[in-house]
This record gives structure tokens, C-alpha cells and sequence, in this order.
């Protein structure tokens, strides 16, 4: 019977292996072709034999996307964008999410529901309205009005996510504060935020990486280099110029790069934050 | 250091009533302990007294002043929880201060108060750490450190001791005894333990459904329990109810259970208005002792549990098994028949109908 | 402890400066009964502001004549016109097509995928965690960059996958997977499939450590074999967490077109011709804002159906 048991066990750990390693290779597999492209030369990327390893090393992708497609711009905006997201989820999202977390009160049930039915609405349905409101208020082809779309789905997602964290934190120590003499809210700053930092720079960072990466909306909602954001403009190459690969492969990695940077730092908590606020939701 | 005085509190979460108008008068000094099962209210009792729940009805008056409108960090009271609650993000040094660093207290000042608690709870060593790193015991001290650096008037202790082993409760028991003979500060304990509640209380209330059953000195509380809830929450193993029917035979009142009687010479209570009606009696399991007397019961042995110190035996007498604590030497053999001397001066009679006590 | 200490513990004194202090205001504030609310306010009217409001003026658009690029007429009230035109629009018919198909498979795909990742990482060997964190990896990728990525190693000319697959003798000569109609919607699905799995992964993998090791025990006593114990014991527990990660993957899927839109805009011919692909063009090319908004409108009657039969279905309910 043990023995058995330890030979159907071995078969399952090897299977465990090539199942994983495969989902693995395929996973990144991708990202490193990416990668090698982006450091090709044109001949080496067009040819009639496939070129697996470049026979010259360039950085010269790099170096005309920085210099020739406005790619910096971009970037930047894209930087501003996602920053203003992170900062009105941060102020409204964090003390929303507290409030769900703390308080049992008359409709709080309905209220996070709605926060989570929101989710649900399409991305189109509200990209339309959005579009004719930003332009009657100024806002269209602005960072600040791509940023007030964004919030339309990641600030719910930002309260969900956060509630998690707090619910982490027992109620008992705000009762405790209280007791010895904070009010509320000194309660919220000076013991449960700090005890829930890492969720919190966690939820951010996911927030700012889907704002990142968002296509739709800024491809609907700006419409000069003055707020375009990076994926707009990368998609834009393709149209413009004949099939540019290695700049496309180049654009890729520059702008995953502060992606795949947070990610790796805060992961764990992340991951955690992802599946607790889906299972509760 | 404060009196007490909750006046007519009520607490009602939507249509669901979990307190029915509370009155308790607390002595300064004394130690208030709230005890019952799950769900009694007593926790929310303790929660409207810090005023972290706001109550549906009633005052609260700690000392002079009435603290129905104070937030709870002007009410001058501390508080142990049952997880402890220590900040996880600040040492131990600062866990304790905390209340002082709120109030402004100069550093130097806060330092020394801090100290004084520590060495007075042994943990001087552990100010310096975070509270991740302390054992339960540990955190427990630091939570009282906590609650007595405050000198405050009231401290509140909810179930501070049901997270710890059997031995370190005991220890803590101790310790918080200590404390407050010490101290003098008037504490409300919440407990569901009844040996907490014996051995710390200078008053108990035994409550149920959001209603206190009983409130009065521990002795008091085990002797003359209030009703048939309070008699069997009370005592390990539990009170004995054996129902029967009042009888007067010649001078003395008999109960009469089946084709058992039990003579009950020396009761205190007044039962002339129940004689021929039914009622239950409440016979401890202590009161009874082997050999003759002059209340006696007859029945067959039906398990045998012995305990170390004691013996404990369970008769059955006309089908309802009653529980005797008897000496380590008393083994009495299964299906034997056996007749126990009870302290009939010890027994409680209770109205079957209302539960509540003669 | 003596006496004196009681001083101490009293509020701080009063002053003028401690009269405007809005840092003390704000703590007094939090102690009413109405703070909890006070925190809500900011986050709810924004959502009120850009979620409500633009969706039901999304709902009133489509009762409405919007067409950015002809002002003459706009705003006027149409009635049920974009309704009408959309039953007799043969593409919204195969759009819906297309997405059922679309979402049907994208679904169970990831769904699998996601659950064999699970159950081989839930077995913590050596080296797992490296593991996992790469295969997570392509759920974080932009879907500009997870597309193009894709569309360049699926070339007609350039394909590193073609040069492989001729290579292994799978394929005579190279492909062009997004311009033939009979394989395009298969590729972009795959490549959807690839994004998205790791969620399920990861929704999954936080369920398994829910389940009690003892179950398992229980079971191999019993002699339940590894596919009983996945069927009898693992699936159902997982049952809620799968139904919530099928729900918001099945959103996700409905609502944004992103990736269809940078791999094959909808063709070759109307192969890949989704809903919401279908709004949004409608929308973006030819500013025809009602009927996109129509078609938004059923987009959103219809998640909302399948949201809540699914719910009753999979009774998610009863926890």
C-alpha cells in the first residue's frame, strides 16, 4: 500500500512538473521572443530562413523609437495618467473601502453591491456618454479626463480589493485606540493603515498597472500626442509604418518593464488581494 | 477610580432586542463580573459601558458624571480585549504608552509610567519588542500593561483570559486579582467561565437573553441561585434537579419522587403555599455523603467516574440520574444499590412552572 | 501608581487655536453617527458622476439620433428605431454569434487550463513559486503588447510559430492565422486563452488551500482515486469561487473588445465580429453614438441575464 502510494505520488509530482514547466515556457515563452526581436536588426527579423539568435546584437530599435516616434511623450503621459488614477482611488477608494470594512449601517449591503454591479456595466455602454460629457466639460483629450474614466472601473475594484486588507486587521484594535484616547479616524491613520500598508501598496499597484495598460478608453478619449497614452500610440505604429517589428518589440518591452518591475515586488500580497476580493465578491 | 451605575440600558439591533433594560450598581473598588453563555448580551453590555456601541435607551454614570454623549476615548476607562488588540506595528513600549501618547503626556513622564507597569507585570524584558514576537501569555500582560498605565476610573476586561491554556489562565487569574486588590480601580469583567466569575467577583450577574438572571456576591450566587438557570450554570458538575411533589409527613416536609421520599428537616425556604404541588429540587452534588442521615436517597449505581480528589457517582433514583461527588475511597461498584446521606440545609426548591427559586 | 497620574488623563486643554483645528474638527467629526457615510461620499459621487450617470445616459442615447459626424437632427428622439434596425441587422446577428462563440470557448479553455496550473501548483514542489509567478506572468501584460506579441509570432512572413510547426512537419507552408476567416477566430481565441488563464489559475489556487486536508485523507481510506477525489471533493468546494471567477471573466470577455480590436478588428470578412467589437466601431468609425449605444444596452440586458441565471444556477446564493 505505501509503496504504491509513493509510486502514484512520484507520477503525479513528474506530471505536476511537465504540466507546469510547459504552462511556463508558454507563458513567457512570448515575452522572450519579444525580447530577442526588439534587439534584431531588419534583416534579421524579415528573412526567408527564420533567425532565431540575432546574428547582430542592436540597440538601434531602442534607440529610433526613442528618438523617431514621440515614444517619450507618450510615455509620459501615460505616467501622468496613471498616477492621477492611483491618487483619486487612494483618496476616495481608501476611506470607502474602510467604511465597508468597519461600519455595519443602513445600507451598507446594497451600497457594495453596487460598487461590485459596476463592474458589470460594458466598457462601451459608458465609453460613449463618457466621451460626450469630457468633451462638454473640457476634459476630452486630457490625462485628468482619461484618468476620471478610469476610475469608473478601477475605484470599485480599488474598494474591493482593500476591503480584504482591512477585514485582515481585527476591529478590536480600533476599539482599542478609541479607548486610549484616539478618535476615529486618528484610529484608521495611526493603527489600521499602517497595519494594512502592504495590501494597500499592493491594490495600488494593481490599480496603476491596469490603468497602465488600459486601451479602450484612451484610444476613445484622446486624440493628440498632448494626452496619448503609450498603448494607443503603439497600436498607431502598426498603421503607420510598414510593420515596424522591432520597434513594435522594442515599445513592448520598454513599457512592460515598469509592469513586470512592480509585479515582481509586491506579488505575493497582490495575488492574495486578487483572489480574496473575487472570492468575497 | 469610579463607581458605576448603569440605569435602565437597552440595545436593540434592528427588531432583535439583545438587552431588556439593565440596571447595575457597581461600588468603587468593586469587581462587576457579567457572566452567561454565548450570546447573553454581556460583550455589547461591556461595549455600550466604553461607549463603542451606542446603547438604545438608558444611562451610563461612571463616577459622577453620566457618559451617554463622552466618546469613548474621553471616558477615562481602559480596556482588555479578548485578542489582546496590541498594535502590530509598535513595540511593546509604545503599545503601553499609547494611551498616554494620545493624551499629550510628556515623553520623559510616559517613559516612567510605562516602566512602573512593566516591572509591576514582570515584563520589562519584552519592551522592546514587536508584539509578534510575544507568547500568549506575554501579549497578555502587555495588554493589561496597556489598560493599567492609564490609571484610569473603570477597566474593562472582556474575556481577557479564553485565548490562554488551562495553566496560564489559572496564573492570569491570579494576576488579575493581585492587580486588583493592588490597584483598588473598580473592574466589569465579562466572562462565560463560572470560576472566573467565583473566584475574581466582588458582585456577579449571570445573564441570559439579555437579562440579568442574578446579580449578587459569588456566594450568594452559588447558595441561593435565583432561578433553575443560574443553579445550573453555576457549579461543576452541575446542580441536580430531582422533581418531586411537597409533602407533609407528621412534622417535616417530604418530597416525594416516585416511590422515593426525601425528607427535608431544615429548609430554609418557605414552602407552606407549595405543599401537594410539584416542584424541583436543587441538590449540589457535594451535599451528599455516603452512609445515613436524616434526608437520604436510595439508587442504583450507574456509572462510576473518578477523578483524582473525588469520586464522581451517578445514581439513578426512579429513572432520573443524579450526580453525587463523593470521597477518592467511596468506589462503589456498577448496579449496586446505594444509599447517600444529602445536606438538606443546601438544598434549593424551584417553582417547575416559572424556574425561579422559592 | 500613584495618584498624580490621573491628571494625565485628562483631555488636553482647550484654546482658541484648538477651536479651528480642523485636524481636531475632523476627529470630532469622526466620532458622530454619521461618519461612516462622510467616508463614503467622495467615492460615491464619483461613481454616481461616471458610472451612473453616463450609463443611463448611455440607456437614454439609444432611445435618441447621435451621429457626431452629421449635427443635423442629433438628440432627437427616436423611439425604439435602433432596436428595430438592430433585428434586422444581419451583423449584430452574427456578432452575437461570434461572441457566444467567442466567450463559450475563451471560457473553457481558460477554465481548464487554469485548473490543471492549480492542481499541479496546489502540490508545493520544489521550485513551484518560481513557477507560479511565471505563469502569472501574461495576465499582467497589456493586451497591446499580449497581441502584437502574438500577431508577430503568428506572421505570414515573419512567424517564429509558422517556422516551427513547418519545421516539425505539422504545416507545409507558413500560415496567415488572422486573414483566413476559418481559423482566425480560433488563433484569437487561443491568445485570449493565453492572457487570461492565469486568473482562474489564481482564483483557483486560493481556493484549494480552503479545502481541509483531512477530506482528502478521509478519502484515501475510503480508496477514492485521484480523478474521484477531484470530482467528489475538490470541484464542489471550488463550486462558489468557480462561479464567481466564471462570472467576472464571462464580463470581462463580453465587455471589451480590446484584443479583437488590435488582432483582427473583426475579419477577415465579419469572422471575428464580436458585440461589443461591433458598438465600439460603430461608436469610434462612424460616430453613430445611438446605435452603439443600442447595442451596448442589449450587451448589458444580456450579461445581466446570464449573470443572474448563472448565480441561481450554480446556487451562490446559498453561502
Amino acid at each position: 500500500m505505501a509503496q504504491t502510494r509513493t509510486g502514484s505520488n512520484l507520477i503525479w509530482n513528474i506530471l505536476s512538473y511537465a504540466v507546469l514547466i510547459v504552462l511556463a515556457l508558454l507563458s513567457i515563452g512570448p515575452l522572450l521572443w519579444m525580447l530577442l526581436t526588439s534587439f534584431k536588426v531588419d534583416d534579421d527579423i524579415v528573412t526567408r530562413t527564420m533567425v532565431y539568435f540575432p546574428t547582430r546584437f542592436t540597440l538601434e530599435n531602442y534607440i529610433k523609437l526613442w528618438n523617431q516616434s514621440g515614444y517619450p511623450v507618450l510615455v509620459i503621459n501615460s505616467l501622468v495618467t496613471t498616477t492621477l488614477t492611483v491618487a483619486i482611488c487612494l483618496f476616495t477608494g481608501t476611506i470607502a473601502s474602510y467604511a465597508f470594512s468597519r461600519f455595519n449601517f443602513p445600507g451598507r449591503t446594497p451600497l457594495m453591491l453596487g460598487y461590485l454591479v459596476v463592474r458589470m456595466f460594458p466598457a462601451v455602454l459608458m465609453i460613449i456618454p463618457l466621451f460626450i460629457v469630457m468633451r462638454n466639460l473640457g476634459l476630452f483629450d486630457t490625462s485628468l479626463g482619461l484618468a476620471v474614466a478610469y476610475t469608473s472601473f478601477l475605484l470599485p475594484l480599488f474598494v474591493w480589493m482593500l476591503k480584504g486588507f482591512f477585514d485582515a486587521a481585527p476591529k478590536e484594535l480600533e476599539s482599542a485606540a478609541r479607548i486610549d484616547g484616539s478618535t476615529r479616524i486618528g484610529a484608521m491613520f495611526r493603527i489600521v493603515i499602517p497595519i494594512a500598508r502592504n495590501g494597500l501598496v499592493a491594490t495600488c499597484v494593481f490599480v496603476a498597472i491596469a490603468a497602465w495598460n488600459e486601451y479602450l478608453f484612451a484610444l476613445m478619449l484622446t486624440s493628440s500626442t498632448g494626452s496619448r497614452t503609450w498603448p494607443v500610440g503603439l497600436q498607431l505604429m502598426v498603421g503607420e509604418f510598414q510593420l515596424p517589428w522591432g520597434m513594435l518589440a522594442a515599445g513592448g518591452i520598454i513599457s512592460i518593464l515598469p509592469v513586470i518591475v512592480l509585479f515582481a515586488l509586491v506579488q505575493r500580497v497582490m495575488v492574495a488581494g486578487i483572489t480574496a476580493g473575487a472570492v468575497k465578491g | 477610580m469610579a463607581t458605576l451605575s448603569i440605569k435602565g440600558v437597552r440595545k436593540s439591533f434592528g427588531a432583535v432586542e439583545v438587552l431588556k433594560t439593565i440596571d447595575i450598581e457597581l461600588e468603587d473598588g468593586g469587581f462587576l463580573v457579567l457572566l452567561g453563555p454565548s450570546g447573553c448580551g454581556k460583550s455589547t453590555l461591556l461595549s455600550i459601558i466604553a461607549g463603542l456601541e451606542p446603547s438604545s435607551g438608558g444611562d451610563v454614570i461612571i463616577g459622577e458624571r453620566n457618559v451617554n454623549d463622552v466618546h469613548p476615548k474621553d471616558r477615562n476607562i481602559a480596556m482588555v480585549f479578548q485578542s489582546y488588540a496590541l498594535y502590530p506595528t509598535m513595540p511593546v513600549r509604545r503599545n503601553i504608552g499609547f494611551g498616554l501618547e494620545m493624551r499629550k503626556v510628556p515623553a520623559a513622564e510616559r517613559d516612567a509610567a510605562v516602566q512602573r507597569a512593566a516591572e509591576l507585570l514582570q515584563i520589562e524584558h519584552l519592551l522592546d519588542r514587536k508584539p509578534g514576537q510575544l507568547s500568549g501569555g506575554q501579549r497578555q500582560r502587555v495588554a493589561m500593561g496597556r489598560a493599567i498605565v492609564r490609571d484610569p476610573d473603570l477597566f474593562l476586561f472582556d474575556e481577557p483570559l479564553s485565548n490562554l491554556d488551562a495553566k496560564l489562565r489559572v496564573e492570569m487569574r491570579t494576576e488579575i486579582k493581585r492587580l486588583h486588590d493592588r490597584l483598588g480601580t473598580s473592574i466589569v469583567y465579562v466572562t462565560h467561565d463560572q470560576i472566573e466569575a467565583m473566584t475574581l467577583g466582588t458582585k456577579v450577574a449571570v445573564m441570559k437573553g439579555g437579562v440579568i438572571q442574578q446579580i449578587a456576591d459569588p456566594q450568594t450566587i452559588y447558595e441561593k441561585p435565583a432561578n433553575m438557570f443560574v443553579a445550573g450554570f453555576i457549579g461543576s458538575p452541575t446542580m441536580n434537579f430531582l422533581s418531586g411533589t411537597l409533602e407533609r409527613s407528621g412534622g417535616t416536609i417530604v418530597l416525594r419522587h416516585g416511590e422515593a421520599l426525601l425528607a427535608l428537616p431544615g429548609l430554609e425556604q418557605d414552602v407552606g403555599a407549595h405543599i401537594g404541588k410539584s416542584v424541583v429540587a436543587g441538590i449540589r452534588p457535594e451535599t451528599f455523603h455516603p452512609g445515613e442521615g436524616q434526608g437520604t436517597l436510595t439508587g442504583t449505581v450507574d456509572v462510576v467516574e473518578p477523578t483524582g480528589p473525588d469520586t464522581m457517582v451517578i445514581l439513578s433514583i426512579g429513572g432520573q440520574l443524579l450526580t453525587a461527588r463523593l470521597g477518592s475511597r467511596d468506589r462503589p461498584k456498577l448496579g449496586d444499590t446505594m444509599t447517600l446521606a444529602v445536606d438538606t440545609a443546601a438544598i434549593n426548591l424551584f417553582d417547575p412552572d416559572t424556574g425561579d427559586r422559592i | 501608581m500613584s495618584r498624580g497620574r490621573a491628571m494625565a488623563a485628562l483631555p488636553p486643554p482647550r484654546s482658541t487655536w484648538d477651536a479651528i483645528n480642523p485636524l481636531r474638527l475632523l476627529g470630532e467629526l469622526s466620532e458622530t453617527r454619521y461618519w461612516m457615510y462622510l467616508l463614503l461620499l467622495p467615492s460615491a459621487l464619483l461613481i454616481t458622476a461616471i458610472v451612473l450617470f453616463p450609463t443611463v445616459y448611455g440607456f437614454q442615447l439609444s432611445f435618441t439620433e447621435m451621429r457626431l459626424n452629421r449635427p443635423a437632427g442629433n438628440g432627437a428622439f427616436v423611439g425604439l428605431k435602433h432596436y428595430q434596425r438592430m433585428l434586422a441587422d444581419p451583423i449584430f446577428w452574427l456578432s452575437l454569434r461570434n461572441t457566444a462563440v467567442w466567450v463559450t470557448f475563451s471560457i473553457v479553455i481558460e477554465f481548464v487550463v487554469g485548473l490543471v496550473a492549480a492542481l499541479a501548483l496546489n502540490r508545493n514542489l520544489p521550485g513551484g513559486k518560481i513557477l507560479a509567478v511565471l505563469i502569472l506572468v501574461p495576465y499582467f501584460l497589456p493586451n497591446v503588447v499580449a497581441g502584437n506579441m502574438w500577431a508577430l509570432m503568428l506572421d505570414s512572413r515573419v512567424g517564429v510559430i509558422n517556422d516551427i510547426l513547418v519545421r516539425i512537419g505539422l504545416l507545409h507552408e507558413y500560415k496567415a492565422w488572422f486573414a483566413d476567416p476559418n481559423t482566425a477566430m480560433a488563433t484569437a481565441i487561443f491568445v485570449e486563452a493565453w492572457h487570461s488563464f492565469p486568473f482562474f489559475t489564481l482564483l483557483i489556487m486560493a481556493g484549494l488551500k480552503g479545502i481541509p486536508a483531512d477530506l482528502y485523507k478521509a478519502a484515501d481510506i475510503d480508496g477514492a482515486g485521484a480523478f474521484a477525489q477531484l470530482r467528489l471533493i475538490t470541484l464542489p468546494m471550488l463550486r462558489t469561487i468557480i462561479a464567481a471567477a466564471v462570472i467576472l471573466r464571462v464580463i470581462g470577455l463580453v465587455n471589451s473588445p480590446d484584443l479583437l480590436l488590435i488582432l483582427t478588428q473583426g475579419g477577415p470578412g465579419r469572422s471575428t465580429q464580436v458585440l461589443s467589437l461591433y458598438a465600439f466601431q460603430n461608436a469610434y468609425s462612424d460616430f453613430n453614438f445611438g446605435y452603439a449605444g443600442a447595442l451596448s444596452v442589449v450587451m448589458f440586458v444580456l450579461l445581466m441575464l446570464f449573470a443572474w441565471a448563472y448565480i441561481r444556477l450554480s446556487k451562490v446564493n446559498q453561502d
